[in-house]
């Protein structure tokens, strides 16, 4: 979002505004107050006698809590301190908005402060997408209210708007006469209610009373961070305290509370367009925040199994066993216009459950959680051997079932042309991207372990430890580049190795699937210059033909992408290079305060010397804020055995000593503690005369 | 003419276990216009039908129209919901997990796939 907005939000309900709290949204922008993908305000603009306010100050440091000081416009620049204008908007269930006018001067005032309130209902895609709407808006005046709505067949969606002070209401909003009496107060309350006709509850108020910022009683909402203590971190470089203080916050406010789990929540993937359940983003948060607490992957886990897969249905690329892809609330999806209820298509979620629920089983030993489960996980690996691998040849690819709304690519780099030979050439359909083979392998060996121990099924871990063992072994074969020593990026539709270099081969090594005498080579490629841009591990290599350092998914440098190759990287032993990558993430979140952004550009860090924010990147995005997460728990080397916890720091240097206490989990609690060893400034030296070397060469 | 609303009940009584459900434990009310209302009662997947009409967890109300062509797979249970053309009260997490005891996919799946695409 640019700085000249400011959002606050709870759950999958936001308001984004200009520095004053004003909203004036164009049909394409989006401004407005937000809930359940649908716009319930498209206007809030206050005037002060005709005037609107200029902006003092703004301060959000809460996530769902807003102040704005202003003073009145004057038309000119030069502000008259004579009044005082302050707005406190509290956001949940729609707003709540206290608006206070101080009179500085010995005279009594006589203003006229006005409220412009409309709503365009747009559906989020429809702003994405440019839209027009097909049903009706309505506006309704009820004795103390006004009513905005919106109403196609029996969809309806309304806007309640009350003030507490006496106001004349018309169908564009609320008026007010108010008198102040010298150095006096006058104040308002203004309540916005998003209202589901027919949807569950139908919230008659906001979330937040007047006046302060705790939660009305029996909301689920609470200022806990997620929900349980989280663990103390202290370190002597302070910028990585901020990051963490920052993550935390960021990962409670996109928490996204389901209406089928009354009272539990999950993280929702990002602001502004992707506040909903994404299978994907919701189970890779919830793996990055496990050594900070479980409850986030439980309850991803039990609603991505209530919705799991049953049947096959086209338009929604469902099929028996399969993990959702995303789920969305708005008129589109509602009238079957977009099929994302839910959406299905996305072939690396399912496995990606089944690495979930192992891992909270090894970090919580919840081993009631994976016998409740025990039938969708048989499900989900049911689904990747005859569903996911749609040809029988051993990988899982994909392909969608539905051709004209469905996404093209189902892998997480899901933008159409991210699937590409080093040639510049898109690749066919179907696709079978390497990292899905390798999370298949994880997966398939992580359920063996839970079908031994804990679904007394020996037979089923000795089956799946067989498949993984021969998965591993063809995959090296299948997928190797001899001549480029790096795995493939996929196998396409017509059985052609796509030969991109790419950060895809990170998560090969967190997955495992890679044998131990090909390692050597990934990670040589990995931290080159080619993938390496001084701050992370690039989507796709400079010098393939796709590459574009501002490409979606073709050369933007992602955090979480990241945070997952560094985890490989210990995996393999290279705990010096996952220390370069966490440290150059590490530096790059203090250039953004901390909120490492969902990408940033590709650049040679060198060029820029800071890191260069991708042009929509959504901020905060939940996996980019569970980043710095998973690499505190890479260079702290934390990793349960049993019922211990195993501590290995290999930390950079620069970061000194770092304590992490009270780490939850089945051992109760425990404390890591680290020392920074290892040089990565003189990595980052070596890194950059090598590439100088080359260049004369 | 078969009343395909009184016949899905009574397939689903018939069904006496539906292992979707075996983690699922709850009172649903169907109160279908012009036809009345069926309790079931799921506990761990053993389902009970009956005609009562006293409260449950989660009551489901729609018109007799909407409901057969859920039960033919011609309507999504999610989006006629989204739509406001079916009101549930109580737990939505019991109502959404009902889904499962609509018919499979291999009877009709294509063809409502075809249909919403249309």
């Amino acid at each position: 979002m640019s700085d000249r907005t400011i959002s606050v939000l709870e759950g999958n309900n936001f308001v984004v505004s200009d520095l004053r709290g004003d909203i004036d949204a164009s049909p394409t922008e989006p401004l407005g107050l937000f809930a359940w993908d649908t716009r319930f305000l498209s206007r809030w603009l206050l005037t002060v006698d005709g005037q609107r306010p200029n902006v003092l100050s703004t301060d959000d440091l809460d996530y769902f809590y807003v102040q704005f000081f202003l003073v009145p416009g004057t038309g000119t620049i030069y502000v008259d301190a004579d009044l005082s204008i302050i707005r406190k908007r509290a956001v949940g269930n729609g707003f709540h908005e206290d608006l206070t006018i101080l009179n500085h001067k010995d005279q009594p005032v006589e203003l006229k402060v006005r409220i412009e309130a409309a709503a365009d209902f747009v559906d989020l895609f429809e702003v994405k997408d440019k839209l027009t709407k097909k049903g009706e808006c309505y506006q309704r005046i009820e004795s103390d209210r006004l009513v905005l709505g919106y109403r196609r067949e029996t969809f309806v969606r309304e806007t309640l708007i009350t003030a507490s002070a006496k106001t004349d209401i018309d169908e564009h909003g609320l008026s007010f006469a108010v008198h102040i009496e010298p150095h006096g107060e006058w104040t308002t309350c203004l309540e916005v209610v998003a209202g589901l006709g027919g949807l569950g509850e139908y919230h008659e108020e906001a979330t937040y009373g007047h006046g302060d910022r705790r939660a009305r009683p029996n909301v689920k909402m609470s200022l806990d961070k997620l929900g349980e203590a989280v663990p103390r971190l202290s370190c002597d470089w302070p910028s990585l305290q901020v990051t963490y203080r920052r993550s935390l916050i960021d990962l409670a406010a996109l928490r996204f509370y389901p209406m089928v789990l009354p009272g539990q929540a999950l993280p929702a993937a990002g602001l502004p367009w992707f506040m909903t359940l994404f299978g994907r983003d919701s189970i890779i948060t919830s793996y990055q925040a496990l050594p900070f607490g479980s409850r986030l992957a439980v309850t991803t886990l039990l609603v991505l199994a209530q919705r799991q897969g049953t049947r096959i249905d086209d338009f929604r690329d469902e099929e028996p066993g399969k993990i959702l892809h995303e789920q969305r609330f708005g008129e589109m999806t509602a009238f079957e216009e977009r099929p994302h209820s839910p959406y299905y298509g996305a072939a690396d979620v399912t496995p990606l459950f089944l690495i979930l629920l192992d891992e909270v089983e090894r970090w919580t030993g919840n081993a009631e959680l994976v016998r409740q489960l025990e039938m969708e996980a048989r499900a989900a690996l049911t689904w990747i051997d005859k569903y996911g691998d749609r040809n029988g040849d051993g990988y899982v690819e994909y392909d969608r079932r539905n051709k004209e709304t469905g996404l093209e690519n189902q892998c997480w780099k899901d933008s159409w042309n991210s699937i590409q030979f080093a040639d510049g050439t898109i690749s066919r359909l179907p696709r079978a991207t390497c990292e899905i083979q390798g999370y298949v392998y994880d997966a398939k060996r992580r359920c063996a372990r839970l079908a031994r121990q804990l679904w007394n099924d020996p037979a089923l871990a000795e089956q799946l430890e067989k498949e993984a063992a021969e998965l591993k072994r063809r995959f090296n074969q299948d997928y190797w580049l001899e001549d480029r020593e790096f795995f493939a990026l996929a196998i396409d539709g017509d059985g052609r190795k796509v030969d991109s270099l790419t950060s895809n081969i990170g998560h090969l090594l967190w997955s495992g699937i890679v044998e131990d005498d090909k390692a050597e080579a990934v990670v040589r490629h990995l931290m080159g210059e080619k993938l390496f841009s001084g701050w992370g591990v690039r989507t796709m290599a400079e010098g393939e033909g796709g590459y574009n350092p501002i490409g979606y998914h073709v050369g933007t440098v992602w955090p979480h992408d990241n945070s997952f190759i560094a985890m490989g990287l210990r995996r393999y032993g290279y705990r010096e290079e996952a220390a370069q990558i966490a440290m150059g993430m590490l530096e790059a979140a203090t250039y953004f305060k901390g909120r490492l952004p969902e990408a940033f550009a590709g650049y040679p860090r060198e060029l820029t010397g800071f890191p260069v924010e991708y042009p929509t990147a959504c901020s905060p995005q939940a996996w980019a804020s569970g980043a710095p997460l998973l690499l505190l728990r890479a260079i702290l080397g934390l990793e349960p055995v049993g019922d211990h916890l195993l501590v290995d720091p290999a930390l950079p240097a620069m970061l000194g000593q770092i304590e992490l206490l009270d780490i939850p989990g089945r051992w109760g609690r425990v404390d890591a503690f680290g020392r920074g060893r290892v040089d990565t400034s003189a990595m980052e030296d070596s890194r950059q005369s090598g590439k100088g070397k080359d260049e004369t060469q | 003419m078969i009343d395909t609303t009184q016949a899905f009940f009574a397939q689903l009584a018939e069904r006496g276990y539906e292992p979707l459900l075996h983690s699922v434990t709850g009172t649903f009310r169907w109160d279908i216009e012009d036809a009345g209302s069926w309790f079931v009662a799921v506990n761990n997947g053993s389902l009970t039908v009956s005609r009562d009409t006293v409260g449950a967890d989660c009551a489901l109300a729609c018109s007799r129209e909407d409901f057969d062509r859920m039960v033919v797979g011609k309507q999504n249970p999610t989006t006629l919901f989204m739509q406001g053309k079916m009101k549930i009260t109580g737990n939505l997490g019991l109502a959404q997990m009902f889904q499962r005891l609509f018919p499979d996919e291999s009877l009709f799946g294509t063809a409502q796939g075809k249909k919403e695409r249309q």
